[in-house]
């Protein structure tokens, strides 16, 4: 037996940590805490020690030089707490996984548990807590990412393969980590759209114990290998021993809306904002799915949320305020709409994309309110700002469609719809919602060939390379399919078949590098257009493969 | 803002516990002299101060264990840094007065799942426990027993009164104050840990002194 009676055991050389290297920031708004965390850190050997009061000054911090270490309280006053601060850091790749992240909570009830290891912090410390506590916590976090080094670097550099090999070296090396790097592993299987494998691994960490994230994980790996039945009942188990996880209600929300029933997906999500109502894109897509479902109230709290909560949030953008408008539109307050706009009018001048938001709205409000003079010259400002390359998302481009329409300007109006057509051929939801546009303006068969002709040369264009494909004649298939991407910029669905087909083309015929480049710019595109989607990662992985064959290797962030 | 009786006391808790936590600090921040007249009052308020903290933390988790039941937020932790960190503060509060020990069996595996505030939180009341009891040592220490992880705090006190033996031994609650306070809600904790059916456990008996004992499953 060891026993060890002293403060300070003399540490083995590989547990050494030279505290004194370390550069340290303390996000803490309140002066006397702030000092004394200050004064505790220095106390244990860290003098290099910054401090700021807010997130805003964090980042700025961040932006001057690196830290091995941030100590952050959750709660900062105004403004961005400590998660959306972190959220945006990763974001903004202002930290790298290497950097220590430890959160300060005065809730020993607080919602711990974040969907992804890569979002949460290294650590929670519950205030008050005394300084040996954090020493010896930081202490521990710094030797796991210590072991974690490689496994970070390759990670950082988009080697993801390389990770993995990391992460088993560690399984199998270091008992110390094993669930760490089963759970990142795990991730990293996911990103990596090896869902099969990812939904072993879980089963083997629940084997051990049934710890609420790998439930989650099992939950999320079955639902992208379209399990949905199995992967409710896992999440209805995690929701009843953990009911307080709120990434739980967020999964539950895609495997409803994956099962085709909004209404319950909906349900699913007002579930976690009850929980937790910081989230911004919680409160996003509880917006959307409530828009779509006709619940009208509360797609207008959710989106109201948005801009509430995340009035700091990198994750807010214009369309969001467009997004809270059309709502308060069609409730038919028009007072609302016309405050919201000028309550935000300094955030959307400061972009095109918020400048579209505004003079569409404006047009349309002036439109519900009779005003067709005002209305003409808020259309006629959305076209100039259109006509220079300003675009919104797709809903904010039909409202803008419909109130040129109301103004007269249907040639516009029906470039524009044509425009959402062409890019989102697929898309049921959006199409109806031009078609009533027309049927609202009187011109439904005017609408119903405009959408015949931009979604005809599309799928036509797409159904044809994906039939060569089959035949197995990629090159031919690739012509087709850069031509629809030519002709749909913006249509995620045509950009995935474009690198799958080029991903098959090179492997077939060799390399080609202005092909891998297109499929590159092609897939950023897909992924712009529709994070998340499932076929994103499979075709990250086959490129990656194809890539590395080639011996091409991307830079990336150290 | 609408507070009803019980969640303005809790809430009265909570920044008194913040203030509390201030005040720890300050009082670390005050240098030693080396002279017995001013280092030991200022070890014993800082003593006092944490402990106070510690209570009022409690506190606050049994108010919100009065709805509803301890939901522990079980993860894989390293026994051997729980341990580790338990003695540091340990002999941060004890300033040398009592000798502090940490003791890890070698079949003590690298990790367990448990949650590890909670426990630690349990055991910090029963430090604060042997602090004031003990004659000269207490000693933590981790092992293997009956197939659960065994965390234990041992000091050399005149030992726990009977009837507070009787009453962990009959699994009854004992006076609702002081010790049998924080003996009560380190059961809870303990018990809250559940693994396939196996339930843990608070085992408390006189060895040489106090032994207090939480079993893991």
């Amino acid at each position: 037996m060891a026993v060890d009676s002293d403060v300070n055991p003399a540490s083995p050389s590989e547990a050494f940590i030279d505290y004194s290297a370390l550069r340290a920031l303390v996000v803490e708004d309140y002066p006397g805490m702030r000092n004394a965390l200050r004064l505790s850190l220095t106390n244990f050997g860290i003098t290099r020690v910054q401090l700021a009061a807010n997130a805003a000054e964090a980042i700025y911090q961040m932006k001057q030089k690196s830290y091995d270490f941030i100590l952050c309280d959750f709660n900062l006053g105004d403004g961005r707490d400590g998660q959306q601060l972190l959220e945006e850091l990763r974001h903004s790749h202002l930290i790298s996984l290497g950097t220590v992240f430890i959160m300060v909570t005065a809730e020993s009830y607080y919602e711990k548990v974040v969907a992804t290891a890569e979002l949460a912090p290294d650590d929670y410390m519950i205030k008050p807590f005394s300084p040996e506590v954090l020493r010896s916590r930081l202490e521990s976090i710094l030797l796991r990412k210590r072991a974690f080094r490689d496994v970070y670097r390759h990670f950082h550099a988009q080697e993801l393969e390389a990770a993995i090999a990391g992460c088993d070296k560690l399984i199998q090396g270091k008992p110390k980590y094993l669930v760490d790097a089963l759970r990142f592993k795990g991730e990293l299987l996911v990103t990596l759209g090896r869902f099969d494998e990812a939904e072993v691994l879980y089963q083997q960490v629940i084997a051990m114990r049934a710890i609420p994230w790998a439930r989650l994980g099992l939950s999320r790996a079955l639902h992208l290998q379209n399990k949905d039945e199995a992967a409710e009942d896992v999440l209805r188990d995690v929701m009843e021993q953990a009911p307080e996880m709120v990434a739980a209600y967020d999964l539950l929300s895609d495997v409803c809306l994956a099962r085709k029933d909004a209404s319950a997906a909906q349900v699913a999500l007002e579930k976690g904002v009850a929980i937790s109502a910081r989230t911004v894109r919680r409160q996003q897509k509880l917006g959307e799915i409530a828009h779509t479902n006709g619940d009208l109230d509360t797609a207008r709290t959710a989106f109201s949320n948005v801009l509430e909560k995340g009035r700091h949030s990198v994750f807010v953008t214009p369309g969001d305020y467009g997004n809270l408008c059309r709502v308060q539109l069609e409730q038919g307050d028009l007072q609302g709409a016309a405050d919201t706009l000028k309550k935000n009018k300094s955030t959307l001048q400061a972009s095109p994309e918020g400048q579209l938001v505004m003079a569409v709205t404006q047009g349309m409000v002036h439109v519900k309110s009779g005003n067709l003079k005002e209305a003409a010259k808020a259309v006629e400002e959305a076209i100039d700002l259109r006509e220079h390359g300003t675009r919104g998302d797709a809903n904010l481009m039909l409202d803008m469609a419909g109130a040129c329409m109301a103004s007269g300007r249907h040639d516009k109006a029906d470039g524009i719809v044509a425009e959402v057509a062409r890019n989102a051929h697929d898309s049921e939801a959006l199409l109806a919602r031009a078609r009533k546009i027309y049927d609202e303006a009187g011109r439904t068969e005017a609408g119903a060939s405009v959408l015949a002709v931009a979604t005809a040369d599309v799928r036509k264009l797409n159904n044809e390379g994906v039939v060569l494909a089959q035949r197995g004649d990629f090159r031919a298939a690739v012509d087709k399919l850069l031509t629809a991407c030519a002709e749909a910029p913006r249509n995620p669905r045509i950009m995935m078949n474009a690198v799958w087909v080029i991903l098959k083309y090179v492997d077939q015929s060799g390399m080609d590098e202005t092909m891998i480049r297109a499929a590159r710019r092609h897939l950023d595109e897909a992924e712009r257009q529709a994070p998340g989607h499932a076929r994103l990662a499979g075709l990250r992985r086959q490129l990656k493969d194809v890539e590395t064959r080639f011996g091409i290797r991307r830079r990336g962030p150290a | 803002m609408k507070f009803d009786g019980t969640d303005l006391y809790a809430a009265l808790i909570h920044e008194l516990k913040n203030d509390l936590g201030l005040l720890s600090m300050t009082i670390d921040g005050i240098p030693r002299q080396g002279a017995a007249g001013h280092d030991g009052p200022v070890d014993a308020a800082r003593m006092l101060c944490q402990n106070v903290v510690d209570r009022l933390q409690q506190a606050l988790l049994i108010y919100k264990a009065i709805d509803q039941p301890i939901r522990p937020a079980i993860d894989a932790w390293s026994p051997h840094d729980a341990v580790h960190e338990i003695r540091d503060r340990a002999a941060a509060l004890a300033r040398g007065r009592i000798r502090v020990e940490a003791v890890l069996a070698p079949d003590v595996p690298e990790i367990w799942f448990f949650d590890r505030d909670l426990v630690e939180m349990a055991l910090i009341n029963a430090i604060h426990n042997s602090l004031a009891h003990a004659r000269s040592a207490l000693r933590i220490e981790a092992s293997m027993t009956e197939g659960c992880l065994a965390l234990t705090v041992r000091d050399d006190s005149a030992g726990y009164p009977e009837h507070i033996l009787a009453c962990a031994d009959a699994n009854a609650p004992c006076q609702s104050t002081g010790t049998g306070l924080g003996l009560q809600f380190s059961s809870a904790i303990a018990q809250s840990h559940d693994n396939r059916g196996r339930r843990g456990e608070l085992r408390l008996h006189n060895d040489q002194g106090a032994v207090f004992c939480l079993l893991l499953p």
